[in-house]
Parts: structure tokens; sequence; C-alpha cells
């Protein structure tokens, strides 16, 4: 296929930064409305002859995701210290490749619950939090969730789960096939009187929209997907948003500034090419997918002598309420094998706990799925139950793997402005441009209800026969893949960044959609809310842009 | 994202990815050259034979041959020669310095006598003495790598350690995976809600 492309003179209407779970859809969206679209990718275009099972490339060599050498980053827990580079790995870790963390994501797609939306409302303030409504509710995002179930692809049993929230069609595709530890998990789940359903995955069980069901290799975690079945962005929206004729994918092209006239309007975007040589892409309107760490980090990079502060950063809330995602895991062997290691990572969740019960004594809720987690070289350098990292108890230990599973819990993270992202002060990237300093320590609540799951999963296992059980150390967050909360949504520009439909409070046409619009860290699995909001918000602007309102 | 959490932790201390990224060019180097001669004669580039001895010693120590094969027969040090001569040469001269130190210390202890050539017990009870230290970690480190790595990194030999773990090196499967998958019934509902 010959994609259109654009001269960087040509002002198109919509520059979109980042081409992953949101970028890809507003790319297809905008472009099929009629606009002229540039997608601006700091990564690489590969394609599905690029990826391969190699565990060492993908989890130690940054082989698709961004490295601490080019793009290194700061850590700290405590706002009054010092933040400090991480000598191995990023604190804030995503896919620097076209299609984005929609590559290599492990594809859990549940909806958000209507709770989600109005949950401060419902359960009032927490002390010390920036706890708050969204200002829109799960009935509005209803349609899109549907859109990107059919159109970007959801395996799933719809009203499976108890708990499920209303939905207006079923999906499109039945649930990929239980695995040993799915049936174990729904076994012991339904002994204690717990409700385990088909896990929702973005992942094709038989052929949907012109791409193949998956072959249960078992690599999608961290992964790109080989086959095309996994319903990444490069798989699904960017084809066809390059169908369209209106839309060029610009990879290896890395956004450091959005360009601003005097007016207070976004002109383009300065970029750098892949030669490092700086460019400068002109546009009528910019919308910002770069997910939860690039976006605020974009926002803050972009200040001018109207905007000291960074762009759209009037309410001061640019990267503040960094939200990640708890969750703990809780391990167990069986006597037979299990051979987790084959097809999707999960089979069976369930979401008895979803929700905030104050009985507890603390806040937040949550998901518990069944799976093996990483393929066998993560699994072999994982801390096992008290055993010795070497010797003959080590080595049962690797023997143990096929007959072994998971109990991974997915959970809340309260909104603490504390928790942040800025520019390091010091710290520049290979390209010279301010690194990502992560300021992040966990509410106490988070901790607790990662601590709860995992007594529920000990529970689960136990009723499902295991052998032997074991929790993993749930610990203070030191660097994570769900990036949310940094530059909110609300209807109050003193303490919001984007209006409910996307758009900066402080910039007409300047937008921002993905994981940073979120109010609220759902129970984990951001990726369906992402794409939903994508869809939503896409269907505004183009709105927008047809009425001249932009 | 829990387990690749506990991945990353399990490993942040012993290993510095960055340093590894930088080199990623000569490992796929590397990989390329292993794929298109399988059958390079066994030698080694960086250890002499004392050095190869005691490693491959302390690597069978980590993970032990017995019933099934262990860190020797999957040519776990020709891994670790091969990382050193190649991605991991910017930390050879470090590591080096860690093996003749402990080979030093482990002869003075033990009459003159390598570690290679000691008992199995006193080779076990010399390492506890060690392994919490940076010397036997990085070793440590490399002997899973070189037992789980893709073979096309040296080690690994016959997907042995593959073997060890159950892990069978297939691109495709189908169901039933596993014991317990076998004769599942089916999905049985809660109530009203399902919908096909």
């Amino acid at each position: 296929m010959t994609a259109r492309t654009f001269k960087t003179s040509e002002t198109v209407d919509f520059v979109v930064v980042g081409s992953g779970a949101s970028g890809g859809v507003m790319a297809r969206e905008l472009s099929r409305a009629g606009h002229s679209v540039v997608v601006m990718e700091q990564g690489p275009r590969l394609g599905p002859g690029d990826f391969e099972h190699d565990e060492l490339k993908y989890f130690f060599l940054s082989g698709i995701t961004n490295d601490p050498v080019k793009h290194p980053q700061t850590f700290r827990n405590d706002p009054s210290k010092r933040a400090v580079s991480l000598p191995d790995a990023n604190a804030l870790i995503y896919a620097r490749i076209v299609g984005g963390s929609s590559n290599h994501f492990t594809a859990n797609f549940w909806r958000f619950h209507e709770i989600d939306f109005h949950e401060r409302t419902v359960l009032g303030s927490i002390a010390g939090t920036g706890f708050a409504d969204w200002p829109i509710t799960y009935q509005e995002l209803e349609p899109y969730y549907t859109k990107v179930e059919w159109d970007v692809g959801v395996s799933g049993l719809a009203g499976a789960s108890p708990f499920d929230p209303v939905r207006s069609k079923p999906y499109p595709m039945p649930p990929l096939p239980v695995k040993s530890s799915g049936v174990l998990f729904e076994r012991g789940a339904r002994k204690v009187g717990l409700h385990p359903f088909p896990a929702p995955m973005a992942i094709n069980s038989q052929v949907h929209n012109g791409r193949p069901g998956c072959i249960h290799c078992g690599f999608c975690m961290g992964f790109g997907c080989e086959v095309q079945a996994k319903s990444s962005s490069l798989y699904t929206m960017i084809p066809d948003a390059e169908a369209t004729g209106r839309c060029e994918i610009r990879s290896e092209s890395y956004v450091f500034r959005i360009a601003m006239n005097d007016q207070g309007r976004a002109t383009g975007v300065h970029y750098f090419d892949r030669d490092k040589r700086e460019q400068m892409q002109k546009a009528r309107a910019v919308v910002v997918c770069a997910n939860g760490a690039e976006t605020p980090r974009l926002l803050l990079n972009s200040s001018t002598e109207r905007f000291k502060h960074g762009l759209a950063n009037s309410s001061g809330y640019v990267g503040k309420f960094l939200m990640f995602n708890q969750g703990g895991d809780t391990h167990a062997t069986f006597e037979h094998e299990l051979n987790e290691y084959k097809s999707v990572q999960v089979s069976r969740i369930l979401h008895d706990f979803y929700d905030t019960d104050p009985k507890r004594g603390f806040y937040g809720g949550g998901g518990i799925d069944a799976r093996i987690g990483p393929q066998p070289g993560g699994w072999a350098l994982a801390e096992g139950p008290g055993v010795p990292t070497w010797g003959d108890e080590y080595k049962a230990r690797l023997e143990s793997f096929s007959r072994s599973m998971l109990c991974a819990g997915h959970t809340t993270s309260l909104a603490v402005e504390s928790n942040n992202v800025s520019l390091d002060p010091e710290l520049k990237d290979a390209w010279g441009i301010p690194a990502i300093r992560t300021t992040y320590k966990d509410h106490p609540d988070d901790l607790s209800i990662a601590r709860f799951l995992q007594d529920r999963a000990v529970e689960i296992l136990d009723a499902a026969g295991a052998k032997k059980i074991w929790k993993a150390n749930v610990a203070e967050s030191s660097f994570a893949v769900h990036l949310l909360g940094t530059c909110r949504m609300g209807n109050d520009p003193k303490t919001s960044v984007i209006d409910k439909y996307h758009r900066t409070h402080d910039v007409k046409n300047l937008f921002l959609c993905d994981g940073s619009s979120f109010v609220t860290s759902g129970r984990g699995q951001p990726t369906m809310t992402i794409e939903a909001l994508a869809f939503r918000a896409a269907d505004h602007i183009s709105q927008f842009a047809k009425r001249n309102e932009i | 994202m829990s387990s690749r959490r506990s991945f990353l932790s399990g490993t942040a201390q012993l290993m510095s990815a960055s340093w590894l990224a930088l080199n990623w060019p000569a490992i796929a180097a590397a990989a390329h050259h292993a794929d298109d001669a399988p059958d390079t004669p066994l030698t080694f580039k960086t250890f002499n034979a004392a050095e190869a001895a005691d490693i491959d010693a302390i690597a069978s120590q980590i993970i032990p041959s017995g019933a099934t094969p262990g860190a020797h027969e999957a040519h776990v040090v020709y891994f670790i020669d091969q990382a050193f001569a190649t991605f991991f040469s910017g930390r050879a001269k470090e590591y080096h310095h860690g093996l003749n130190t402990f080979q030093q210390s482990f002869r003075s202890g033990h009459a003159g006598g390598t570690f290679a050539a000691a008992a199995r017990a006193d080779q076990i009870a010399y390492l506890k003495t060690i392994d919490s230290g940076a010397f036997f970690q990085t070793t440590r480190l490399l002997t899973v790598l070189g037992l789980v790595a893709s073979p096309k990194y040296g080690g690994n030999y016959q997907k042995l350690g593959w073997k060890i773990m159950g892990f069978d090196d297939q691109h495709a499967f189908q169901p039933p995976f596993g014991f317990y998958d076998r004769d599942y019934p089916g999905f049985v509902g809660y109530g009203t809600k399902e919908r096909a």
C-alpha cells in the first residue's frame, strides 16, 4: 500500500502525536471523517515478521521499549529528595514503535464499570488525595466501548460476569479457549462462592476484520504479535487510517515541542526526524496521544512567554496525579501440568471485589485473574517462595514451571498530587530534551487493597487444590506500565487540564487523549478505556472541526 | 503487569539493562553468527582453561546436573564466555577481577586446590559464604540466562534449559494446553445476563 504523505510546509488538519492505543484510534477516526492527518511516532515501524520470541531481547535489552540509555528517566519516592536515574530500567515503560504499547500489552480488555466514573460522589472525599468524579458517565462512553470491541476486536462472553456494566451489544467473538489456570481458578472461585468468567481479551479467537485467530504461541505480554491476532493499533486502526488516503504515519519522528503563535494557538509540532534534524509540521490542530508520561512531558517542554509553566498548565496540574494501578501476585503449584506458557496470558478473571467496600477499612477494589506471568526466562529469574536462588532446591523450582500458575490482582491507585511526572532539572535524553522525572509513592490504601486481593487469591487457589501457595511481596511501586491521570479531565479549568471533550482548557486547538486523561485509575487494564475515550474524543473533535469551532 | 514487575525487580540489581541495550547490536551480531555456524568449535574466548573449569563448576552448583541435565550440559559456561566476548565485554575486566579474587581466596583456604577440583560438599559450603556478593550474583544471573535464553546466544544447548523447565519451544499450540483443561465441560453462567 502506498500511503499518503504530506510535506511539513503543508498545513494538515490534524497532527496526532503518538500512534499507540489512542493515537491509532484518533488517526483512523479523524481521517475517516474526511480530515488530513499526520501521525508522529517516536519509534520505528515494525511488522509482524520483525517480532520474535526472545526474552533476553525484549525484557533486558529494551527490544521495543523506551530504553534507559537513549531515553533515560529519573525516579524518587520522596518529593524532598533528588531523583536518581535507575541503572537498569526506566520507571515509566512504554513501547516506542508504531502502534505503541498496544503492541506489547497483555490485551486484558475489561470495560470500566459505572462506579468508576462517579465513585467520589458515592464514597465522599478522601483526605490527602485528588479523588474526584469524571465529567462523563459510563453511559456516555458505552457506545464507544462497543466500538472498541467490534472495530478493534475483543473476544469475550457478554454478561458472563454478574458485575458487568450494561452493554448495547455482545462481543464480536467468543472467548479464547480456557487454559488449565482458568479451569482451576474457576473451580476454586466457584467453591468459595465467587463468580469467575471468561476474560475479555483484545486478541482474536477467530478470524475477525480480516485478521487471523490466535495460534496460542503464548508470547503476548511484552511481545509484539507475530500473526496479527492481537488487536494492536499497528494491525487494526493504522491500516484503516492509511486506507483513507488522508493519513500519514511518520515513524522515527520525535515531537519535542508544540509550536505556538502569539495568539496562543498551536500551529503544529517541532520534531526530530530519523537523522536527528529538527523539523516542523504545520497543522490546524494538535492532538497529543503520547501516553501518560510523554504527554505531560511534551506540554511541560512546550512552555512559552505566555505559558511559562508549560502549555495548557494554568491549573498547575499537568503531570500531577500520576496513577499506576497496584496489584499483587499469588503463586501456586499443582500436581499435574498446566503448561501456562501456551496461549494468551489470561483466560478467567473475576470482579467480585471490584467495588470499594467501606467495611474493609480502606478505599479500593479490583479484579483477580489466572495466568502464569512471564515466559520461562522471566519465571526462572523471579523469586521463589523462600526457595534458595541456586542449588538443588532452585533447580526443583525450575522443574515446577509447567505445574505452576499465579493469580494476579489488578487494583486501584488513588490520585495523589505529589505523585507526578515533571522535567528532570539536570538529566537530558540523547536528543538533548529534559528527561522524565517521576515522583511516586503508593497511597497506603493502594497497598491494602492489593494485599486484600492476595488473601482472596489464596482462598481460591486452596479451594482449587493447589499443592503449594505463596504470596509475592506487595512492595512500593518503583516502575509502571499503566501511566494514568497526568492531564486529568474535568469541568473546572482550575482543577483539570482538559474538558470533557479532551480539549485543553487553555489552548483552543490543542487536544489530549490517552491515559493522562483519566480522573481515577480504574481497576487495572486501562487500555480498553483509553481506546473508548479516543473514539469518543475523535467524534467530538471532528464535529468541532466541521463546525469551525477549533 | 505485576509479573513483569517481579521479573524486573528480580533482576534489576544484577544486570545493567542499559549497558546491555548499548551493546544490543553486538549481541544481535553474535546471535546471527551463532545461527550461521551452529557447529562452531567449543573454545573459550575470554577464559583460560582453569577459569572456564571454575565457572563451569560454579554454574554446576547453581543448576546441578543429576537425574536431569544441568548448567554443565546446557553449555552455560560457553554462554557466559560468549557474553563477555561480545555483549558483556564492558564488564569482562571487572568480572575477571572478581573471578581471580574468588580463585585466590578459595585456594588459600583449601591447601592450594582449585574450586573445580574440590568435592561437591566443599564447593557448596564455600559458595554459601559468598553467594550474596557481586561476583556470585553476576555468575548466577548469567547462569540462569545461559540456561533459558534462546540457544542463539550460545547456551541452552539443544534447548536443555527449556526441557528442564518443561517449556516446549513451538510457535503454535492447540487446546487442551495442560492436564486440567482437557475435560472442561464449558462455561456455565450465573443467571440471566449471558448472551453469546
